[in-house]
């Protein structure tokens, strides 16, 4: 069908958009563009090793873009997943210390669970402003990222510190290795198998739900699902709380997958990186994986820039910054384009 | 002035002489907005000449075409809603950059306001107005400035009696001043009343015109204007509606014993910004009845919708949908009971105009639903195709924008969703507005269906004729109160002393 292929295409148009921009800025800039986009196609993709490095970073970035998109959908914009992110590995590492001694298969599903509680949390409060007397959720769940990361520093210096610790940043003892889900690779089969229930979840959430209908009609005209006797209320609750469980998901993955601990300030930028996932995939559920895993690489060649072409991993800023640009510039040039198709077609 | 060949008009050739009141009729969708557009320049036509006063004019140009005096006042509305009504006329009339100072402003405009006989408070914000007080504001943007080309696309669909009659008093004033001015009308009666010559569309051609109105008779337009095809509604019982439209003015023969479709006892609601609060209002629609609702909008016509609907709350009273309490029930819960609304802004709270038209179709079926309760999207699609096929609307598909159709078919898309087997009260707020003369008997024709089906229904509308014409009874509103009950024969002029608050 014509829209599903649409939403495959879409991802690939903006990728192959942002290469060429990023490249002409290269070039111009005086290095080879040639050379960077080779280096990254090979430290994300066809290097050895390569796609499982970029998986490390696609399968925690998809989970939390899943979640985005289900509230953007709804017309939330829940821009606090770094925040939620956050508070799930927080919940999980709790969890885990209090746990510890207990079983791996009761402590660890038990972990992440509260790793989702914690994400689900932190996006309950600006949901509730929200909905309650319209606090705009951009503003409460941006500042919510703050808290969260202070929130990380007191926990990683204060109750869960690690005494032993010796390092410049605080952190939380490490798990013992029967807690662990993955190596420090961050690829395993339960990490897989998790990134793949919240694929399969979330499409049949959106696809197959009332709910997705309904989001998706709440974030286009509110008024108008109101007067069809639509719970906005419930709709909203539910997707901030979707969200931001997903994020916290993704959070307690990483403390049981590859970190293996709480530091302060790790993966600064996993949640902002995870909006700009969702908003590429414009929401769509398979988009999203294909998007996710673009990131995931572009992420983890940033790591190789520096070795191979002599270019800052910063240059992998300028990626996100461009496709952060061109979704702005397509959100309204798309709406013109559509406008000017409908005085044609229209009466 | 001249035209060619453009493309949603086709080859349409024809010279308004300078001066005069020029209607331009037809259906919608027959090229009469186009048309309008390519005038003010907004539209650049693939081929063809447009000229004004006898110099050839540059097309798809707004800024030329007002330099050269064409105004035109848009069917919908554009006015940025943060603007002050005396703003928004000062930004849109394009008068110089000269410093002014808001009481300068104020006083401007409120002059302005009241030679055309409006009464609209011009400190107030554009988002605060009703809409028809939008479509007074705009009209009186454009006669701002000094236009000798005055172009009004259906000026007259939102405006109540009074608010018509005080516009075509003001056009004739123009007229007078020697500004051309052209109409698009889609009432006949209107046209009747105001115009000097007549220029039918269809189909995006020009099928007359301009006919000087001393040489026209009403039968022959109103034939130019629907083609020879009959206007009938395809697959539902159309008989029980001909034969129930015959006898409109006879009482209902429901059952008397049984509960009324809808009743209000004596509510009440708190002020808010949709104009007037109602007060005290009671009322009782009983099942195979139409109700008419009469008064000049802003009287508490809204917040009656919404307070129904259950998106506002009452402060005193007693709501009740076939005898069921329902005050304080949720939107919902009254539709399960129900309760359907054809509300009066189709396209915000009728429709999701971004959204695919099954999408529109199924959501108060599906807001009744549990969250999670599994759908499957293509058996709705193929309900909702099976449904609006047999309700005629026209479109390519399903999945199509509900943006992309034309506003007879929208309203006909809502009718789909909102009568169905369950319907058992329908609330239509100006369900006919902005429709041509098809669309809206389409629109009465599939009330009267449902009246004959046992519905019972509260037909809310500002057009007297209209409400003649449908209800068997007529309550008329003022200030948020019910003031008067009118019953057949219906006097036009009691009807009108009455919406204005003077004694029947």
């Amino acid at each position: 069908m014509i829209p599903r292929l649409e939403a495959i295409l879409r991802p690939v148009a903006f990728i192959l958009l942002v290469t060429v921009l990023c490249g002409g800025i290269f070039e111009i800039a005086g290095h080879s563009a040639f050379l960077m986009f080779n280096s990254i196609l090979d430290g994300a993709f066809l290097g050895r090793g390569a796609l499982e490095k970029s998986l490390r970073w696609a399968l925690p970035l998809f989970i939390t873009a899943v979640g985005v998109g289900i509230s953007f959908r709804c017309g939330f914009f829940n821009i606090g997943a770094q925040g939620q992110f956050y508070m799930g590995a927080i919940f999980a590492a709790f969890a885990a210390d209090f746990l510890l001694g207990a079983p791996a298969f009761i402590a660890v599903p038990l972990g992440i669970l509260a790793g989702m509680a914690g994400g689900a949390l932190w996006a309950l409060w600006p949901g509730y402003l929200r909905l309650r007397s319209g606090t705009d959720e951009v503003i409460t769940t941006l500042m919510g990222n703050f808290i969260a990361g202070l929130i990380l520093v007191y926990v990683t210096s204060g109750p869960l510190k690690d005494p032993s610790g010796s390092g410049q940043q605080a952190s939380t003892r490490i798990l013992p290795p029967e807690f662990r889900i993955s190596d420090s690779h961050g690829v395993s089969p339960a990490i897989i198998g998790i990134a793949a229930a919240v694929g399969l979840a979330g499409w049949l959430l959106v696809n197959r739900t009332a709910f997705g209908t309904l989001a998706g009609l709440a974030g286009r005209n509110p008024t108008m699902l109101r007067f069809q006797g639509g719970r906005i209320w419930q709709l909203g609750l539910s997707s901030f709380l979707i969200s931001g469980a997903l994020a916290g998901l993704a959070g307690s993955i990483e403390l049981f997958g590859p970190s293996g601990r709480l530091a302060s300030g790790f993966l600064p930028t996993h949640g902002f990186t995870a909006i700009l996932v969702a908003l590429v995939a414009n929401f769509a559920v398979v988009a999203t994986a294909v998007s996710a895993l673009f990131f995931g690489g572009l992420f983890s060649a940033a790591l190789f820039l520096p070795i191979l072409a002599g270019l800052p991993a910063s240059a992998i800023d300028l990626f996100n910054a461009a496709i952060a640009l061109l979704i702005t510039a397509e959100v309204t040039l798309g709406r013109r384009f559509r406008r000017l198709l409908g005085v044609r077609g229209g009466a | 002035m001249s035209f060619g060949e453009v493309q949603a008009l086709a080859d349409v050739s024809v010279d308004f002489p300078r001066g005069g009141i020029h209607a331009v009729v037809g259906q919608n969708g027959a090229g009469k907005t186009t048309f309008a557009r390519v005038v003010a320049g907004l539209v650049r036509p693939d081929s063809g000449t447009l000229a004004i006063n006898g110099r050839e004019a540059d097309l798809g140009d707004v800024s030329a075409a007002r330099a050269a005096g064409i105004e035109l006042v848009h069917q919908s509305f554009a006015l940025p809603p943060s603007f002050t009504v005396a703003e928004a006329i000062e930004f849109g009339s394009g008068g110089g950059l000269g410093l002014f100072s808001r009481r300068t402003l104020l006083s401007r405009c409120r002059d302005h306001l009241r030679q055309l006989g409006m009464d609209i408070d011009p400190s107030r914000r554009i988002r605060e107005l009703a809409i028809e007080q939008k479509q007074a504001v705009e009209i009186a943007r454009a006669l701002a400035s000094r236009a000798e080309i005055l172009i009004l696309d259906e000026p007259t669909a939102v405006l109540p009696p009074p608010g018509i009659e005080s516009l075509f008093g003001r056009v004739r004033r123009l007229k007078e001043n020697g500004v051309t001015i052209l109409l698009i009308l889609h009432k006949t009666r209107e046209v009747w009343a105001i115009a000097d010559t007549i220029t039918v569309l269809r189909d995006g051609r020009l099928i007359a015109g301009p006919v000087p109105k001393g040489t026209a008779e009403p039968d022959g337009i109103g034939r130019m204007i629907m083609g020879t095809e009959a206007v009938e509604r395809p697959g539902k019982g159309t008989e029980a509606g001909q034969a129930r439209g015959m006898e409109a003015a006879t009482p209902p023969d429901a059952d008397p014993a049984g509960p009324a479709a809808l009743e209000l006892r004596r509510v009440s609601t708190a002020g808010s910004e949709d104009g007037a609060s109602l007060e005290d209002v009671s009322m009782a629609v009983m099942p195979g009845e139409i109700v008419g609702i009469a008064g000049v909008e802003g009287n508490g016509q809204v917040g009656l919708v919404k307070a129904l609907a259950g998106l506002q709350g009452t402060s005193e009273g007693e709501i009740a949908i076939s005898g069921r309490a329902a005050a304080t029930l949720s939107p919902a819960r009254r539709r399960s009971l129900g309760l359907r609304i054809i509300p009066f802004d189709r396209n915000i709270e009728g429709l999701s105009m971004t959204s695919a038209l099954w999408e529109n179709w199924v959501a108060g079926e599906l807001a009744a639903r549990p969250l999670l309760s599994p759908i499957n999207p293509a058996k709705l699609r193929e309900r909702c195709g099976t449904a609006i096929e047999e309700w005629g609307v026209r479109c390519d598909a399903v999945t199509q924008q509900a943006g992309s159709l034309s506003g007879g078919n929208a309203q006909k898309l809502i009718l789909s969703r909102e009568i169905d087997g369950t319907a058992r009260v329908i609330v239509a707020a100006q369900p006919t507005r902005g429709l041509d003369i098809g669309a809206s008997a389409f629109v009465r024709t599939a009330l009267r269906d449902a009246v004959a089906e046992g519905c019972g229904i509260l037909f809310i509308s500002s057009d007297l004729d209209e409400l003649f014409e449908v209800s068997d009874r007529i309550l008329v509103m003022l200030s948020g109160r019910i003031v008067e009950e009118l019953k057949p024969p219906y006097d036009l002029a009691a009807a009108g002393r009455a919406m204005m608050g003077g004694t029947a």
